[in-house]
């Protein structure tokens, strides 16, 4: 099988023309300017994933919002899932870049962590 | 009036390119280093980008807007540079005694070397000349983001997006995972303005329509939107008749673009490039005025923030050696930014160091090539698969290919 895949992992977008097979998995692959592009590909053709970044509302912080993110990527059908688990959630100032604010979530294997300092107001 | 501070290095704007300005202006030798920012948090734009994607060309991951923030502010923090919140300039000042206002008084201070990297604010619908009432519900993309992503506010239930920036993408999917519904996005041109990347993940995974070659010619509702007029538009950009349809929204976006905030560049008298609608600089970034130098988002658009930040780590520098020898090299050879190219930056360069070129082409280009030419002699060359308006080109010519300068005059431009 052959076909164009758009990089998304950086604004380049570049357009990846890739070859594979289900047995060999990616065997040609082309177009793309950086390295970022391999494992990309072939993740999106496999097994695709998507970082979900949205916030989780802080008490007693200098921010009313941490922002937050699905870290690694989660499986791109079970997105929207993962909103409705995060919007449930509140936590307590102060969070750190890195804080580990929901563990596997919906019994995968990626954590939602914060990506935002909020202090203790 | 108090004595004024005295300071090495003064940078207006805590944003991302003033971040990065401040950081190496204080690695780079100056002594005191001021970052001034008139909001009650360092970060600019950056702060309210909570999706990824930024830092792929520096730190090769993809980052989200608040933790590439982080990054620089630590950065800034660790190497005592003094950051004055709530800090608004007043007086810019073409001899580099600022004069700022901040919640208690009022200051001035003396500086060696003056970066200005105050960024964009955006377009509102009084650039477009979008007709119909006037109510509620009507806002630009930057205000819905702030109001979402920093201060916690729901904007709206139904929305439509006019304008295929990223930014408007952005919104797009962010709206649709906060439980809005976003019935669609409508371009103008007959293709999209955002870059590919952001079409597929915002737009596509969430079956949101993309209607391009279309506008929207009216919009309606007394007190809030009640819904807008759509049409297409031809060739010419007119309407085309019988096209109008009405969709029903409560929600209009209207992420329509960026402006230069060049205000107190313009105050202070610094020549203005009409190509880029910001200053025009040498390749250490110094304006037309000795001792004021520009960087970041005020000076061109950037698509790709790890590019600003480059751009602004070398002002940073530039900056701290001026205010510190009052030398730096000066800028004998001049560039013009030749067939295919709206413009060229910087404008001039000493030849006496790398520079990395940015431009952008008028059109989209496929498989053809960038060149660097002085006098006919062919200084660099580089083959470019595809090439876009909206994405900014970035070019190193090595120093050593400065040598073969013919009458200090470079032209780039783009061949077959």
């Amino acid at each position: 099988m052959n076909s164009t895949i758009i990089c998304t992992v950086c604004p380049v977008s570049c357009p990846v023309d890739v070859e594979w097979t289900q047995e060999d998995g990616v065997t040609s692959i082309k177009n793309h300017l950086c390295k970022l592009a391999n494992d990309y590909v072939a993740s999106e053709i496999f097994d695709p994933g998507r970082t979900v970044t949205t916030s989780m509302p802080v008490d007693g912080g200098n921010w009313p919002l941490s922002s937050v993110r699905t870290n690694p990527p989660i499986p791109k059908a079970l997105m929207l899932e993962t909103m409705y688990e995060i919007t449930r959630m509140r936590v307590q100032a102060p969070v750190k870049v890195g804080d580990v604010l929901i563990a596997k979530v919906l019994g995968t294997g990626c954590d939602v962590v914060a990506t935002r300092n909020v202090k203790s107001a | 009036m108090a004595r004024p501070e005295v300071a090495d290095v003064t940078i207006i704007g805590g944003g991302p390119a003033g971040l990065a300005a401040a950081a190496e202006a204080k690695g780079a030798g100056a002594e005191r280093v001021i970052l001034l920012e008139r909001d009650d948090r360092v970060g600019g734009i950056l702060n309210q980008q909570v999706h990824d994607g930024f830092g792929t060309k520096v730190f090769k991951e993809a980052l989200t807007g608040p933790e590439y923030a982080a990054i620089y502010e630590d950065r800034v923090n660790e190497r005592e540079v003094e950051t004055w919140l709530k800090s608004t300039v007043i007086d810019p000042s073409s001899d580099r005694l600022i004069t700022v206002r901040n919640d208690k008084r009022i200051q001035r201070i003396d500086s060696g070397s003056v970066i200005i990297a105050t960024g964009c604010r955006e377009w509102t619908r009084g650039a477009i000349g979008t007709a119909g009432t006037r109510p509620a519900g009507v806002y630009t993309a930057g205000a819905v983001q702030n109001y979402m992503n920093v201060r916690n506010l729901a904007v709206g239930r139904k929305v439509v997006i006019l304008g295929s920036g990223d930014i408007g993408l952005i919104m797009a999917r962010r709206l649709m995972l906060e439980g809005a519904e976003v019935v669609c996005v409508t371009v103008i041109l007959p293709q999209p303005s955002g870059i590919a990347a952001n079409i597929v993940r915002c737009l596509e995974d969430f079956n949101i329509p993309l209607y391009l070659s279309t506008t929207v010619s009216e919009i309606h509702g007394k007190e809030r939107v009640t819904g807008v007029t759509l049409a297409n538009v031809g060739s010419k950009m007119g309407e085309i008749k019988g096209t109008r349809c009405f969709v029903g929204c409560d929600t209009l976006l209207l992420p329509v673009g960026l402006i230069p905030e060049t205000e107190l560049a313009v105050a202070v008298g610094v020549n203005m490039s009409p190509a880029t609608n910001g200053a025009i600089v040498d390749d250490s970034f110094r304006t037309s005025i000795p001792g004021i130098f520009s960087c970041g988002n005020v000076l061109q658009v950037h698509d790709v923030v790890d590019f600003a930040t480059l751009e602004s780590e070398k002002a940073g520098v530039a900056a701290a050696i001026w205010a510190t020898t009052g030398k730096l090299p000066d800028p004998v050879i001049t560039m013009n930014a030749g067939a295919g190219l709206r413009y060229v930056l910087p404008a001039t360069v000493s030849g006496q160091d790398n520079v990395d070129f940015t431009m952008r082409p008028w059109k989209e280009e496929h498989d053809k090539s960038v060149v660097f030419k002085s006098d006919g002699e062919m200084l660099r060359r580089l083959k470019m698969p595809h090439m876009e308006p909206a994405g900014m080109i970035r070019i190193r010519v090595g120093k050593g290919r400065f040598k073969h300068v013919i009458n200090n005059e470079i032209t780039a431009e783009i061949e077959d």
